[in-house]
């Protein structure tokens, strides 16, 4: 008779609602290199502590051993599925600092390759999304365009995914003559794609009930955790830097700020995909509006002289040996200055107390709010839940842990 | 035979055809921390196809896997997480190390990031490029396949063993640090023992 | 989902506003800078007066700074800027009248600033990560430990006289990370070295 009686300690083991689970650094729904450990009852998330600087690699302490131009290449690692962006908001930020305003024709251009690396984010981040709730089409397919936009950068500075493009003052070298042609057939046909994306997905049942509702962040939680960027209007504030601290030739363009009202997956999605059809609309107004005029700026102490010059002038060679090798010499100062990027507001706190080398060079990730945030709204939900949270979220670890 | 001379059976060594077997359908284990995640990604999705050499099971499962891709910087942090990664992959395995960071550290000489993954486990490829594009990773792919081809045996006196391994992640020299492994060991770490335990004998 | 159309932002003339403001009711007591971007920039008196600061900046009505961009730190050894080693940074946004504002604070080695997570829960992540780069711990804070350094390192990278290279050995064995027990995890501070 009492053989068929459990002793009530083992039981009590067995219903025991405290269960770790580590989402650990090596994960399939995990982006990058993070980790999320979670309490978890039955499948509810009752805690989680997210850990974070798998991928810390010192960039910021770089930014004090090398010159202004030798950090420009940390620059791409930081955001690496839009590297452009950070290449051009550096410059921006030295150029700042510097009080340097460039030329219309590199305005131009540095506005049109933030558009373009805006364009490749949010097909990134839209894409692994989808994957990881199992709508694979849409990776393949998005991963096409991608390409595409890869050929185009390739074709302006050589690299596909690590530009180092902008140099301060200008840019490394001018657009190649067919890129107008080519910028011209990608804004015609992205956004037939984005149609196909949008028959997948925005009134699918299955993804509805996926993203609807799921991993909400409310108005009052997004300004506390200071997040920016799409997801921060998805949550339905209205704040785009380009149109409120507009840079460069944002005030002359016809864009509209997407803002969606429930800061659910679903609308960070849409969000994301009309984001994407507004900048192909910024695209086309500059493809169609570009001066043609000189690409540097006429400041000595930037310019970086033609290659011709270089080699056949003393006191070019002389200069141009100097600027790279001694480094530009960046007055007494500090600036920080903040560009709108696809994931959000990512400022460079650059304090100078002269000479080419930084004294403090600090980069703001929007990454690092939009993780922080995720920890907290995780929990009551289930893990599913959570890694659908996390796709829409779009945390680059390289930006996250620097 | 057949009437017309051709043969239903292809006689060969078994050593062959199970390197044939095994150079054709190397799954992966990708473990891409980085910007050359992103690029190997790439390398598997539809343009740069990466299931045409076999590599079409990759799911992140490190007991089913044979080749484990590294990409993407290293840190100390993260370098425990990969040793065990390795050593939960089952004999024969082979490691690609792709990009700069994973071969040497590549431009970050910091005081976080390992300097190539070969401080820790041994390594078959190496992948330059920062990051390698799609069609770099693929011609690693394919050397692998004819490394695997030549010869299956590698010396065991290449690999690092288990202690070399903990103690490279101490590399600060002078330290006089000696970390003991006292979590479980593997096959090849006994018969290491084994052997420098033999060696010593003999002297 | 809405879309709005883009209003030419008048910030500018808002900043401008703002500075002159900041100059008359602090520029008598405290250093109000600007900065190459025409931002206003103020020294605080020591931490309390930071954390006065920053209220009364979300408070008062010219400013209305609701979301705080960044709070960091630099190091201050050569003592250009003041006669204490580190200063505190905290820049603050306002979502409404687009303008910002960064108040900074000077700091000795052992002296503890104030923490900013009573007033935004962001700030927890950024104070940590100050403590972890600089040692500078803050009064208050729920959870003072390392986050992108290991929890074992000792030492602070951002501090000028790390080296770079200078690199900490492991001293326990795999399986510390992988499935433990964070609230068992040792969060003792340990003393900086300094070579």
């Amino acid at each position: 008779m009492a053989a068929h009686v459990q002793d009530p300690h083992q039981l009590k083991d067995f219903y025991n609602p405290n269960v770790l689970i580590n989402l650990g650094p090596s994960h399939p729904a995990m982006h990058g290199t993070l980790r999320v450990m979670c309490r978890v009852n039955g499948e509810t998330i009752e805690d989680a502590n997210c850990e974070i600087g798998y991928l810390h690699r010192a960039i910021e302490k770089l930014g004090e051993e090398k010159t202004y131009h030798q950090w420009m290449v940390y620059t791409d690692r930081l955001n690496y599925c839009s590297a452009l962006n950070n290449n051009i908001a550096y410059a921006m930020a030295v150029e700042n600092v510097m009080n340097i305003s460039i030329t219309e024709r590199c305005m131009y251009i540095r506005v049109m390759c933030m558009e373009l690396a805006r364009i490749i984010d949010h097909i990134i981040c839209v894409a692994i999304n989808a994957l990881d709730l199992g709508a694979m089409t849409v990776f393949w397919l998005l991963y096409h365009w991608r390409e595409e936009a890869y050929t185009m950068i390739e074709s302006m500075c050589g690299m596909r995914l690590t530009t180092t493009y902008a140099r301060i003052g200008g840019m490394s070298y001018d657009l190649p003559d067919n890129l107008r042609q080519r910028m011209w057939k990608f804004c015609e046909e992205l956004p037939r794609a984005l149609d196909e994306v949008e028959g997948l997905l925005t009134s699918n049942r299955i993804w509805i009930d996926r993203t609807r509702g799921v991993g909400v962040v409310s108005k009052e939680d997004a300004l506390k955790y200071s997040i920016t960027g799409p997801c921060l209007r998805a949550s339905g504030v209205d704040h785009d830097l380009r149109r409120d601290r507009p840079y460069y030739i944002y005030p002359e363009l016809d864009f509209d700020v997407v803002v969606g009202s429930n800061g659910d997956v679903y609308d960070r999605y849409l969000v994301r995909l009309e984001e994407m059809r507004q900048s192909v609309r910024i695209l086309k107004q500059v493809n169609d509006k570009m001066p043609n005029g000189p690409l540097w700026v006429n400041d000595k102490r930037v310019q970086i002289p033609e290659k011709l010059d270089v080699y056949n002038k003393m006191e070019v060679l002389i200069h141009h040996f100097k600027i790279f090798m001694e480094g530009i010499d960046v007055p007494k100062g500090e600036a920080f200055t903040c560009v709108e990027g696809p994931n959000g507001e990512l400022g460079f706190y650059i304090v100078s107390r002269g000479g080419p080398k930084a004294w403090r060079m600090r980069v703001k990730s929007p990454s690092f709010m939009l993780f922080q945030n995720f920890e907290a709204s995780v929990k009551g939900g289930k893990i599913p839940d959570a890694v659908a949270h996390l796709g829409s979220v779009n945390i680059i670890a390289g930006e996250l842990d620097r | 035979m057949s009437k017309d001379g051709s043969s239903f059976f292809y006689p060969t060594l078994l050593s062959e055809a199970a390197k044939w077997a095994q150079k054709n359908s190397l799954w992966p284990m990708p473990f891409g921390t980085s910007c050359c995640g992103i690029e190997m990604m790439s390398t598997l999705s539809s343009t740069y196809d990466l299931s045409r050499f076999g590599a079409e099971v990759v799911r992140f499962s490190p007991r089913q896997a044979d080749m484990l891709i590294v990409a993407g910087t290293i840190t100390t942090k993260m370098a425990p997480v990969l040793r065990t990664i390795y050593d939960q992959m089952l004999e024969p395995k082979w490691v690609i190390a792709m990009g700069a960071c994973s071969s040497s550290g590549g431009i970050f000489d910091t005081y976080s990031v390992l300097q190539g993954i070969d401080e820790i486990m041994p390594v078959d490829v190496y992948v330059p490029g920062c990051p390698p594009i799609p069609e770099g990773l693929i011609h690693a792919i394919m050397h692998l396949q004819t490394k695997i081809e030549k010869g299956m045996d590698r010396k065991p006196a290449e690999r690092p063993t288990h202690d070399d391994a903990l103690n490279a992640m101490s590399y600060r020299k002078g330290v006089g640090f000696d970390i003991k492994a006292d979590f479980t060991v593997t096959q090849d770490y006994v018969k290491q023992q084994q052997e420098l335990k033999a060696k010593q004998e003999l002297k | 989902m809405t879309t709005s159309i883009a209003p030419k932002a008048d910030y500018l003339k808002a900043q401008d506003l703002l500075g002159k403001r900041l100059n008359e009711k602090y520029g008598t007591d405290r250093k109000v800078e600007f900065d190459k971007l025409n931002e206003p920039v103020i020294w605080a008196k020591s931490p309390e007066d930071a954390k006065m600061l920053f209220r009364s900046f979300m408070l008062d009505e010219s400013s209305k700074m609701d979301f705080l961009s960044d709070i960091t730190a630099y190091d201050n050894k050569d003592r250009e800027d003041g006669p204490k080693r580190f200063v505190l940074v905290y820049q603050q946004y306002s979502t409404t009248l687009h303008v910002r504002v960064r108040i900074k604070c000077l700091l000795d080695e052992n002296e503890q600033a104030l923490t900013l997570t009573d007033l935004f829960n962001g700030a927890n992540w950024l104070e940590r990560e100050v403590f972890d780069m600089f040692g500078i711990s803050f009064k208050g804070h729920p959870n003072m430990r390392r986050i992108l350094m290991d929890e074992r390192f000792s030492g602070h990278p951002l501090r000028k006289e790390y080296p770079i290279k200078q690199r900490e050995p492991f001293k326990d064995n795999i399986a510390f990370h992988l499935g433990a027990n964070p609230k068992e995890i040792d969060t003792s501070i340990t003393e900086s070295e300094e070579k």
